[in-house]
């Protein structure tokens, strides 16, 4: 227990460092302030009077809440390592006790968490505007298309970090990382079509890609809130977070093996 | 001093700009969308059409890499129930290929539906109610609008947008008003179109209960679609029956039997139910 507390301690406070560099930032606030006002102003749009449509200004509302929560959780990752280096932060921080997987595994909560407080505020304002046009309060539909965006930024934190140790610069890191994300989130629910049109051997080749890749299509579920479907079944959901677990966790293995192997200056 | 050089250089400027401005509305290139867009404004149309589709089934919809059915969308159609055919169309996910597609099919609509449709069939989560409760409440045909307006808006001069949306708006949401005043925008930017007269026509008679405007209306419609090219006319022969049947359904009900008859004649050389029409054009005689 108090080997578990002694090594947390250490992570806890680098995640709480991430945690105020983000709201000290302006990145959140622009971003918020711009979803915001583009769904008021589509908002108000009139549509042949008729002033119970809402379901094209979820999806609007959506669709920029992703794009925010993507721009906040990578580019917030991908500078955390490199900016320690550069300004020089690293070498103290690596003073004992705090190791190198501290270091990582701070950063990757402390982006994680700052993510995650960010789409509260982000999911809150939409809950507001959707229940405030069609009168219904769909929590636990919300809570889980939370929660799966969240675990979903989890990976994607983790991509990103590892990326922060493998690439060079921030900036080479943001863009791999978002051409990445974004291919996955549009290709990879198709890649087994795509492979079973293919002759071997790179049906196979295309096939264990398809396995290999964190499926991070799974956690959009925007479509199911915005076309008012059901819940999706509780197991099901903990199989998807389990899932995004894995992976991060794989990304993080990977970050932390990475790390020990480069020299700090 | 710096003042009045800046009041001189606006009113010089204001003297350049107004002319160039007036030229420029008078060119009718005043349009933004398309100065921006060019004609790729049509593929976004078009976007956005098929948007509303999906929109009508739920958002499970056909993506570039499944199978989707040639011809007319379904919301065009004008048939919100099912139909075994529609069922097969729609059939595009099939049954799953390993368990990531398996698994996958939770996380977006998976099953066919249709907006408005009080009873689903059997849900993906293995209950029969996978819908709100709120999903039930009349009028949801609402939600296709704001892509048809959209479609519309980035390419005017497709007929069919204004017909579909009027349909829905006539139809499901009872907006005579609104659909009127659509279709008008639509026959502004594209003259004579028998498509939208006609269902101009259809609101005056089942909506408005006038029969002699909709008879101009329906007239109308049939001369501009005789004058269309052949090509088009084969294209559009269900219009043309629609448009003939309509006709004599409504010469019929004034007690006009000879020129129903004129029509049912006419529609019996394309009808793909000779005899019925034959037994009408008996009746009525």
């Amino acid at each position: 227990m108090n080997a578990a507390a002694s090594f947390y301690s250490p992570v806890q406070a680098i995640a709480g460092v991430v945690i105020r560099e983000l709201y000290r930032r302006k990145d959140f606030y622009v971003l918020f302030v711009l979803t915001a006002l583009i769904t008021l102003v589509l908002g108000s749009v009139n549509f042949f009077n008729e002033d119970k449509i809402v379901r094209y200004l979820k999806e609007i509302c959506l669709f920029l809440i992703w794009v925010s929560s993507l721009v906040i959780a990578i580019t917030t990752a991908a500078r955390q390592i490199p900016a320690e280096r550069e300004n020089r932060t690293l070498f103290p921080l690596l003073a004992k006790p705090v190791t190198r997987h501290h270091v990582v595994l701070g950063k990757f909560f402390g982006c994680w968490y700052a993510s995650g407080l960010c789409l509260v505020v982000f999911y809150f304002f939409f809950a507001v505007i959707s229940g405030a046009r069609e009168h219904a309060w769909p929590i636990v539909n919300y809570f889980q298309c939370f929660t799966l965006h969240w675990f979903m930024l989890g990976v994607v934190t983790a991509l990103a970090l590892l990326g922060s140790i493998v690439f060079a610069a921030p900036s080479s890191n943001n863009t791999i990382t978002f051409v990445t994300v974004t291919t996955i989130l549009l290709l990879a629910r198709h890649l087994n079509k795509m492979a079973l049109s293919l002759n071997e051997p790179l049906q196979t080749l295309v096939y264990t890609f398809y396995f290999g890749i964190p499926h991070l299509e799974l956690f959009d579920v925007r479509d199911l809130i915005v076309h008012d479907w059901a819940a999706i079944p509780w197991l099901v959901w903990l199989g998807a977070l389990g899932y995004a677990t894995v992976y991060a966790g794989i990304f993080l293995a990977a970050t932390c093996y990475a790390f020990r192997q480069k020299s700090v200056n | 001093m710096r003042a009045a050089l800046l009041v001189v250089a606006a009113f010089c400027l204001s003297t350049w700009l107004e002319p160039w401005f007036q030229h420029w509305r008078r060119s009718g290139s005043g349009d933004v969308i398309t100065i921006a867009l060019g004609d790729s404004r049509k593929l976004f149309a078009s976007h956005f059409y098929d948007k509303a589709d999906a929109y009508f089934h739920n958002g499970y919809y056909p993506s570039i890499y499944d199978t989707k059915a040639e011809g007319e969308l379904h919301m065009a159609s004008g048939m919100a129930g099912p139909s075994e055919e529609h069922e097969k169309e729609m059939d595009f996910l099939g049954k799953p290929k390993d368990w990531i597609d398996a698994f996958s099919r939770h996380f977006y609509p998976s099953v066919h539906s249709h907006l408005g449709e009080e009873e689903c069939k059997e849900s993906k989560h293995g209950d029969k109610q996978h819908h709100e409760e709120h999903q039930t409440a009349a009028g949801l045909e609402r939600e296709m609008l704001p892509w048809l307006k959209l479609a519309a808006t980035l390419d005017p001069e497709r007929p069919e947008t204004y017909v579909v949306a009027s349909f829905w708006l006539t139809q499901k949401l009872k907006k005579m008003d609104e659909a009127e005043h659509f279709l008008r925008e639509g026959l502004r930017a594209n003259p004579g179109s028998y498509e939208i007269l006609y269902e101009m026509g259809r609101i005056a008679y089942e909506h408005r209960k006038d029969a002699s405007r909709a008879r101009n209306l329906w007239v109308l419609a049939l001369d501009n679609f005789r004058k269309a090219d052949e090509a088009t006319q084969d294209s559009k022969l269900l219009l043309h029956c629609q448009l003939l049947s309509s006709l004599a359904k409504l010469e019929q009900e004034q007690k006009n039997n000879a020129e129903a008859i004129r029509y049912f004649t006419e529609l019996k050389k394309y009808s793909p139910f000779k005899d019925q029409v034959q037994a009408w054009i008996d009746y009525l005689k």
